[in-house]
C-alpha cells in the first residue's frame, strides 16, 4: 500500500508560481491539491495548475535519449553514455576547428535558479563560449532593462503582489492578468471592493479589461505615446509631486520639456485613445494618493519596449510613487522563473547575482567562487535573437544546446529561425516531450519535469520559492543538472559540476553575494519556514537578514540613490500598416495554454481548439468572413491559416493570434529593441483574407 | 572673412529664422539624426522666451494648462546639443549674394542653408477705431498669437478694481474659427460673458457645413456664449451711456452688468452694437513673408517652395510651416508644419526625401465642445466623394464622413466624437473599408445584450466549469468544493451566485 505523501511545491507554469500540494495517486500519478497557506495564490489555481499532474505518465513523455541519423533523418533510441559521448565528441571537434564560440547554449525562463546558474557556468567554464542566452529576452527583458536604467536594479515587482489591493489606482499597461495568471486577479477584485480603481490599457478588451473602471484601447505599439501624453497632462495640471522629484530623482527637467509637445489631441491621433478618455485617466491619477503602474508583455514586447516602460516609469516617478507604500512601478513577469532566470548568468552579458560580465570586479568575484582564473571567462555574447539569427549559415555558432525552450514555436520570424537551426552541424535539445524544436535535433535528451526534481524559482515578486520533488522520475529520464555535469566531465571541465540542487544553490548564493540580486542569506530551510524569501538577502553574521519584500523606501539602487528620469521619444512600431498589409497584428496567450504549448497542448483535459484569428465584426464584414470561417493572415514574413473568431472586444483595425501554436511567430517581426534586444512580437503589419 | 573661407568651411552652417513649432521640430529632427556632429545650427527667435507650444495657449487661457508646461525645449537643451539659440533676435534682412542675414542690432550671421520658419502674423480685421492714431492697438483689444498676448489677456481677465471686483466682465471674440471658439470657450470658463462675431454664415464655415454649424452654435449658447454669424464688426468706439452715441439706428444689446469705465462699443454691420470690456481678435493670420519678399524670393500667399521645401528662387533657402506655400497651399496648422520639418531635416542631411502634402485633422481644444474636422470635406465632395452622414439635432450631433473608393478622405464630426480615435486612424492610414463600415463607424456602439446562458456554456474559465455543473451544486461552497469554480481569478463569483439563486427560486420546494 502506498503511503500518503503530500509535497508542497509550486505550479510548473507562470511567474505567479502558485503554491500547490502534490499527492501521489495510483502507481505513478500525482494529484494537485490546494495549499491554502501560501500567500500569493492562497490556494487558488487556474485550470492549468489543477491539471498540471496529467503530463506525468503521458505516453508522449520522452524516456530515452534519441540520436538522429542524418542520412535518413530518423531518430533512434540511444543510451545516455552514447548520447553524451557523441555530443562531447562533436563539440570538441567543432571547437577545435572553429573556436570556442562555435558552440552556443540556449536556456529558458522556466529553468530553476540552480539550472540557470549551472548553465551559465557550464557555458563559460566547460565550453568556454560567450554564446549563451535564453528565451527570457522574449519575455520581460524590456522591463528589466528599464528597471536597471531608472532604479539601478531589476526586480519585476519591488513589492509583494498583495500590495495591489491597498492602492488607490492601479494602471495595468498591456497585461491580461485575469487570463494569463488568473489567481492574481483576486487582488484586482479586492482593490475594487476596497474602493480602489483599476485602469486597463490593451488593444483588446480582455477578461482583465472587463474588471476595469477605465479601459483604454490604444493602437498596438502606441503605449509609449500614451505615457508621454499622460505625463504632459499631469504637468499641465500641476499634478507633479515636485518635492519627491527634487529629493528622490534626477533628470526631470529634460523629461518635462520633452513631453510638452504631447498635447491630448496629438495623443488621440497617434494612439486612437480619445482626449476624453485620456482626461478621465488624468482625473483618476490626480485624485489618488497611491498609484501603481504595472506593465506586462503588451507594453514591453516592442522594438521600443524599453522606452515604453521608461516612459511609464516617468509617469510613476512624476507622481512621486516609487518607494512609497502600496504605490510605484512594477513589471508582471511572464515565465515561471523569468525573474530568477535573468539573475544568475544564462544571459549573454551577465554573471550570477545580476552582475555584468564586462565588470572586472564581477569577473574576479565569480571566477573566485568557480575556482577558475578571471581572464579565462569569455566576454559578452550575442542576445537571444541575434544568437539564433547567427547560427549555422548566419556565420555564428555551428552547434546549439537547448535547455527549456521550444524555439521553433516561440522565436519571432520563426521560419527564418527554423532554417538557421536546420543549418547547424549539431543541435541538442533537452525536453520532456518531442517538442517542435526537439524534432529538428540531432540529439534529444529526455529530462525530468517539475514534480520529479527539486530546485528554487524566483517569482514575479522577487520571492525565492522552493519546488520540491514529489515523485521519482520515469526510468531513463535525467535532470538538466545531470546533463550539464555529464557533458562538463566529458569535455574535461577544470572544475566539477554538482548535480545536487541544494549544494548548487549554496554555491549560487556565494556567487551572488554582494551583487544586486544577492541570495547569499537564503537557504532551503528558510524558504520553507518563511513561505519564500525576497531578495536581496545577503548572508549576515548573527541576526539573519530578513529579505526585502519592499524596495526603494529610502533610496534607489543607483550610485547616488536617486531614481532616473530618462527622456523617451516616440518612434512608433517598426512596421506600419500600408496598402498591402493594412492591419495591425498582435499576439498573446489564452488561459488554457502556456507559452509554446509543449506541455499544455499535451494535457487532454485542457481544451485545445487550436489557433484562431480574432477580429472585429466590422473587419469580418469587410473581408467577408464569418465566425469560424478559415482565414489566412499574411505578413511580410509568412502566413498562417486559422478559423476567424469574430468578437466586438478587439480594435477593428487589429487582429489577434495566440502564440501557443506553430504559425503565429512565422508572422511576427524580428525588429529588436536597441537596449533589451526584445523582438517586436506585439505588433506588425498584416493582411487577412478569406 | 575671405570668399574662400566661406566656401571651404567643412561644417555646414544652418541658420533657422523663427523659434516656433516648425522651427523647434526641425531642430529636434536634426538632433535626432545626429546632424550636429557636422552641422552648426543657429536658431534666431524674435520672442524673448524659449520655444513653446503655441497651440496650447487657449488651454492656458482656460486655466487647464500651466504656462510652464508649454515650454518645448529649454535653453539648456539647445546648449547641450551645441545649438546656438538666440532669443529676442529679429532678422532685418537676408543678403542672398553673400549668404548671410543681418539682425536688427547689426549682427551678421552667415549660412550655407537658411530656413525660414517665420510663421504667420495675425491680420487685423477692417474695424475702425481698432488702431489708435499712434498705430498701437486700442487698449481693450487683444490679439491671440503669442505667449505674450496670452499673458496680457489673462492679466486683463484677472484684473480687479480697488474693491476686489473684476474689472473686465464681458468679451467679444472676433472670428468664429477654431481659435475663436477655443478662446471664447476659455473666456467663458473663466467667468467672462462672451460673445462671438463671425462674418461667415455659420461657425467654422471653412471646415463644416451649415447643419453642423448650427448645432455648434446651440452648444455654445448652452455654455453661455452668444454667437452672431453673418455679421462683421465695423467700428470700435468708447462706450457711452445709452443711445445717441452717434451710432444712429443701431440696436443696443441690453447690458445688465456693472459698468467698467473702460468699456467699449463694437458695432456690427447688421446694426447691433455690443458693449464689451475686451475685444479678442482671432480672425485669421497671413504668412509672415516680409523677409522673403525683401530678399526677392518668389512669394504668393506664402513663400513658394518645391518638394524639397526649397524656395523656387533660391535652393539654399527653405521655408516650412505657416509661412510656406507648397503646391498652391499654405496651412495654418501644426501637423503639416511638423511633417515639413521632418522632410526638411532629411533634405538638409542630404537624404532622399520629398514633401507631398499632408493629411489634416483639426480638433477643437475646448471643454464640452466636441468638434473634429478631417481634411477638407467641402472640397472632397466636389472631388467626387460620397457623403455618409448622421444627424441628430435632438442630441445635438452631426457626423459626416466623405468616402471615395472605400477610403475616408474627409469628415466633420460635431457634438459626438464617439470612435474618433478609430476614424482618424482609418483616415490617416487610408484604410480601404467595406461598404457598410463608414455607416457603422457613425452608429453608436451597442452595449452587449444580457443573454440566457445555456447549460453547456463555460462560466469559469480558470477551472473550466459549465453553467450546468454549477446548477448541479447545492450552494456556493459546494460549487467551490466540487467544481473549483471561483477559486482561480474569482471573476465568475457573482455569476455563480446568480445561477445558484435563480436555480433555488425555480425550485422553492427543493430547498427545505
Amino acid at each position: 500500500m502506498d503511503v500518503m505523501t503530500e509535497t508542497r511545491t509550486h505550479c510548473p507554469y507562470c511567474s505567479l508560481q502558485c503554491g500547490m500540494s502534490l499527492q501521489r495517486s495510483g502507481r505513478a500519478g500525482i494529484e494537485v491539491r490546494e495549499w491554502a497557506e501560501f500567500p500569493v495564490n492562497e490556494g487558488g489555481l487556474c485550470r492549468k495548475g489543477w491539471t498540471a499532474g496529467e503530463l506525468r505518465g503521458s505516453r508522449e513523455r520522452l524516456t530515452t535519449p534519441m540520436v538522429k541519423d542524418r542520412e535518413t533523418g530518423e531518430l533512434r533510441a540511444a543510451g545516455w553514455d552514447e548520447a553524451l559521448d557523441l555530443i562531447a565528441d562533436r563539440v570538441r571537434g567543432l571547437q577545435a576547428d572553429h573556436g570556442k564560440d562555435a558552440v552556443a547554449v540556449f536556456g529558458g525562463g522556466g529553468l530553476t535558479n540552480e539550472k540557470a546558474y549551472q548553465l551559465g557556468k557550464f557555458a563559460r567554464v566547460a565550453l568556454g563560449t560567450s554564446q549563451i542566452d535564453y528565451n527570457g529576452r522574449w519575455c520581460m527583458s524590456s522591463a528589466a532593462s528599464a528597471g536597471n536604467q531608472a532604479f539601478g536594479v531589476d526586480r519585476g515587482l519591488p513589492f509583494p503582489l498583495e500590495d495591489i489591493e491597498q492602492a488607490d489606482v492601479v494602471v495595468l499597461v498591456g497585461s491580461n492578468m485575469a487570463e494569463t495568471m488568473p489567481p492574481a486577479a483576486r487582488y484586482l477584485d479586492r482593490l475594487r471592493e476596497r474602493g480602489g480603481q483599476l485602469v486597463v490599457i490593451d488593444p483588446r478588451l480582455t477578461a482583465t479589461g472587463e474588471r476595469a473602471d477605465l479601459f483604454l484601447q490604444p493602437v498596438p505599439g502606441t503605449d509609449l505615446a500614451l505615457a508621454l501624453g499622460v505625463l504632459h497632462l499631469l504637468d499641465a495640471q500641476g499634478a507633479i509631486d515636485e518635492d519627491y522629484v527634487a529629493e528622490r530623482t534626477t533628470g526631470f527637467d529634460a523629461v518635462r520639456t520633452s513631453v510638452a509637445a504631447w498635447w491630448p489631441e496629438r495623443v488621440e491621433r497617434v494612439t486612437g485613445v480619445s482626449t476624453f478618455e485620456l482626461r478621465e485617466l488624468i482625473t483618476m491619477l490626480t485624485g489618488a494618493e497611491k498609484v501603481m503602474v504595472l506593465t506586462a508583455r503588451g507594453a514591453e514586447q516592442h522594438a521600443q519596449g524599453t522606452a515604453t516602460v521608461l516612459a511609464w516609469i516617468n509617469v510613476a516617478l512624476a507622481l512621486g510613487m516609487p518607494g512609497k507604500s502600496y504605490s510605484g512601478y512594477g513589471c508582471l513577469t511572464g515565465q515561471g522563473n523569468g525573474q530568477g532566470g535573468r539573475e544568475h548568468g544564462q544571459k549573454s552579458d551577465q554573471l550570477p547575482g545580476y552582475r555584468m560580465i564586462d565588470d572586472p570586479a564581477a569577473r574576479e568575484h565569480v571566477a573566485g567562487v568557480w575556482g577558475v582564473a578571471p581572464e579565462s571567462l569569455p566576454g559578452k555574447g550575442r542576445s537571444a535573437y541575434e544568437l539564433l539569427d547567427s547560427l549555422g549559415d548566419g556565420g555564428g555558432a555551428k552547434a546549439l544546446l537547448v535547455f527549456g525552450s521550444n524555439i521553433v514555436v516561440s522565436a519571432p520570424r520563426a521560419t527564418h529561425v527554423t532554417q538557421r537551426l536546420e543549418s547547424l552541424d549539431l543541435l541538442v535539445v533537452c525536453d520532456i516531450v518531442m517538442s517542435e524544436t526537439a524534432a529538428l535535433a540531432d540529439v534529444v535528451l529526455p529530462i525530468t519535469q517539475w514534480a520529479e526534481e527539486t530546485g528554487t524559482m524566483t517569482n514575479l515578486e522577487g520571492r525565492v520559492i522552493l519546488r520540491q520533488q514529489a515523485v521519482a522520475p520515469p526510468e531513463g529520464v535525467r535532470s538538466d543538472l545531470d546533463v550539464i555535469s555529464g557533458l562538463a566531465e566529458r569535455l574535461g571541465s577544470p572544475v566539477p559540476f554538482s548535480t545536487e540542487p541544494e549544494e548548487i544553490f549554496d554555491e549560487l548564493g556565494r556567487a551572488s553575494a554582494g551583487g544586486k540580486a544577492d541570495y547569499s542569506g537564503i537557504t532551503y530551510d528558510r524558504i520553507l519556514a518563511e513561505q519564500g524569501v525576497f531578495w536581496p538577502c545577503p548572508a549576515a553574521d548573527g541576526t539573519p537578514h530578513p529579505g526585502t519584500p519592499r524596495m526603494f523606501a529610502d533610496s534607489f539602487a543607483t550610485p547616488d540613490g536617486r531614481a532616473r528620469f530618462l527622456v523617451q521619444e516616440f518612434g512608433g512600431a517598426a512596421e506600419q500598416p500600408d496598402a498591402s498589409y493594412p492591419l495591425h497584428l498582435t499576439t498573446g496567450r489564452v488561459l488554457a495554454q502556456y507559452q509554446s504549448g509543449a506541455q499544455t497542448r499535451r494535457i487532454t483535459s485542457l481544451p485545445d481548439q487550436g489557433a484562431f484569428v480574432e477580429m472585429h465584426p466590422m473587419l469580418a464584414a469587410r473581408i467577408g468572413a464569418h465566425d469560424g470561417d478559415p482565414v489566412v493572415v499574411r505578413t511580410r514574413r509568412g502566413e498562417m491559416k486559422a478559423p476567424a473568431k469574430v468578437v466586438t472586444t478587439i480594435r477593428p483595425d487589429t487582429v489577434f493570434v495566440p502564440f501557443h501554436w506553430v504559425g503565429a511567430n512565422r508572422l511576427t517581426n524580428d525588429a529588436l529593441d536597441p537596449s533589451s534586444r526584445m523582438p517586436e512580437f506585439k505588433v506588425c503589419a498584416a493582411d487577412v483574407v478569406v | 572673412m575671405t570668399e574662400s573661407s566661406r566656401t571651404t568651411s567643412a561644417r555646414k552652417r544652418v541658420v533657422v529664422v523663427g523659434s516656433g513649432m516648425a522651427a523647434t521640430r526641425l531642430v529636434e529632427e536634426l538632433v535626432g539624426r545626429g546632424a550636429t556632429t557636422d552641422m552648426d545650427i543657429t536658431v534666431l527667435g524674435d520672442e524673448p522666451v524659449a520655444p513653446y507650444n503655441r497651440i496650447l495657449l487657449s488651454a492656458v487661457l482656460e486655466g487647464t494648462h500651466r504656462p510652464e508646461a508649454l515650454t518645448l525645449r529649454s535653453e539648456e537643451w539647445y546648449a547641450e546639443h551645441d545649438i546656438d539659440l538666440r532669443l529676442g533676435a529679429r532678422v532685418l534682412e537676408i543678403e542672398r549674394d553673400l549668404k548671410d542675414v543681418m539682425l536688427v542690432d547689426g549682427t551678421i550671421i552667415e549660412y550655407d542653408a537658411l530656413v525660414l520658419a517665420t510663421g504667420s502674423i495675425p491680420t487685423l480685421p477692417p474695424i475702425r477705431g481698432l488702431v489708435r492714431m499712434d498705430g498701437s492697438l486700442h487698449e481693450s483689444v487683444h490679439a491671440f498669437r503669442s505667449l505674450g498676448d496670452c499673458e496680457r489677456l489673462v492679466d486683463a481677465v484677472d484684473a480687479t478694481n480697488g474693491s476686489g471686483e473684476k474689472v473686465n466682465r464681458r468679451a467679444v471674440v472676433v472670428g468664429g474659427g477654431l481659435l475663436g471658439l477655443q478662446v471664447a470657450r476659455a473666456l467663458g470658463a473663466r467667468g467672462i460673458d462672451t460673445e462671438i462675431v463671425e462674418g461667415g454664415e455659420h461657425l467654422l464655415h471653412q471646415q463644416i457645413g451649415t447643419a453642423a454649424g448650427k448645432i455648434l452654435a446651440r452648444d455654445l449658447k448652452k455654455l453661455g456664449v452668444a454667437v452672431y454669424t453673418g455679421a462683421r464688426a465695423v467700428r470700435l468706439s468708447d462706450a457711452t451711456d445709452g443711445p445717441g452715441t452717434g451710432l444712429s439706428g443701431s440696436v443696443k444689446v441690453p447690458d445688465p452688468l456693472p459698468r467698467n469705465p473702460g468699456r467699449v462699443a463694437l458695432r456690427l454691420d447688421n446694426g447691433f452694437t455690443l458693449d464689451t470690456d475686451l475685444v479678442v481678435l482671432t480672425a485669421g493670420g497671413r504668412p509672415s513673408t516680409a523677409l522673403a519678399r525683401g530678399a526677392g524670393l518668389e512669394v504668393k500667399r506664402g513663400i513658394v517652395v518645391d518638394d524639397r521645401l526649397a524656395s523656387v528662387t533660391d535652393p539654399d533657402i527653405h521655408a516650412i510651416g505657416d509661412c510656406a506655400q507648397h503646391n498652391g497651399r499654405t496651412t495654418g496648422f501644426v501637423p503639416p508644419a511638423w511633417e515639413q520639418a521632418g522632410v526638411l531635416a532629411a533634405v538638409l542631411c542630404e537624404e532622399p526625401a520629398k514633401y507631398d502634402g499632408h493629411r489634416m485633422v483639426a480638433r477643437l481644444r475646448a471643454t464640452d465642445l466636441d468638434v473634429a474636422v478631417l481634411g477638407d470635406p467641402e472640397q472632397e465632395v466636389l472631388n467626387g466623394g460620397e457623403v455618409v452622414e448622421m444627424s441628430n439635432p435632438v442630441r445635438g450631433s452631426h457626423r459626416k464622413l466623405v468616402v471615395r473608393d472605400g477610403r475616408i478622405v474627409a469628415g466633420a464630426l460635431v457634438g459626438d466624437l464617439n470612435r474618433i480615435g478609430l476614424i482618424t486612424q482609418h483616415y490617416d492610414r487610408q484604410t480601404v473599408l467595406g461598404p457598410t463600415e463608414p455607416g457603422d463607424l457613425l452608429l453608436v456602439e451597442r452595449s452587449a445584450q444580457p443573454v440566457q446562458l445555456p447549460d453547456d456554456a463555460e462560466i469559469c474559465n480558470c477551472a473550466g466549469v459549465t453553467v450546468g455543473a454549477i446548477k448541479a451544486c447545492s450552494s456556493f461552497e459546494d460549487a467551490r468544493e466540487k467544481t473549483r469554480a471561483t477559486t482561480g481569478c474569482g471573476g465568475c463569483a457573482s455569476t455563480v451566485r446568480q445561477l445558484l439563486a435563480s436555480r433555488s427560486s425555480l425550485t422553492p420546494e427543493g430547498i427545505k
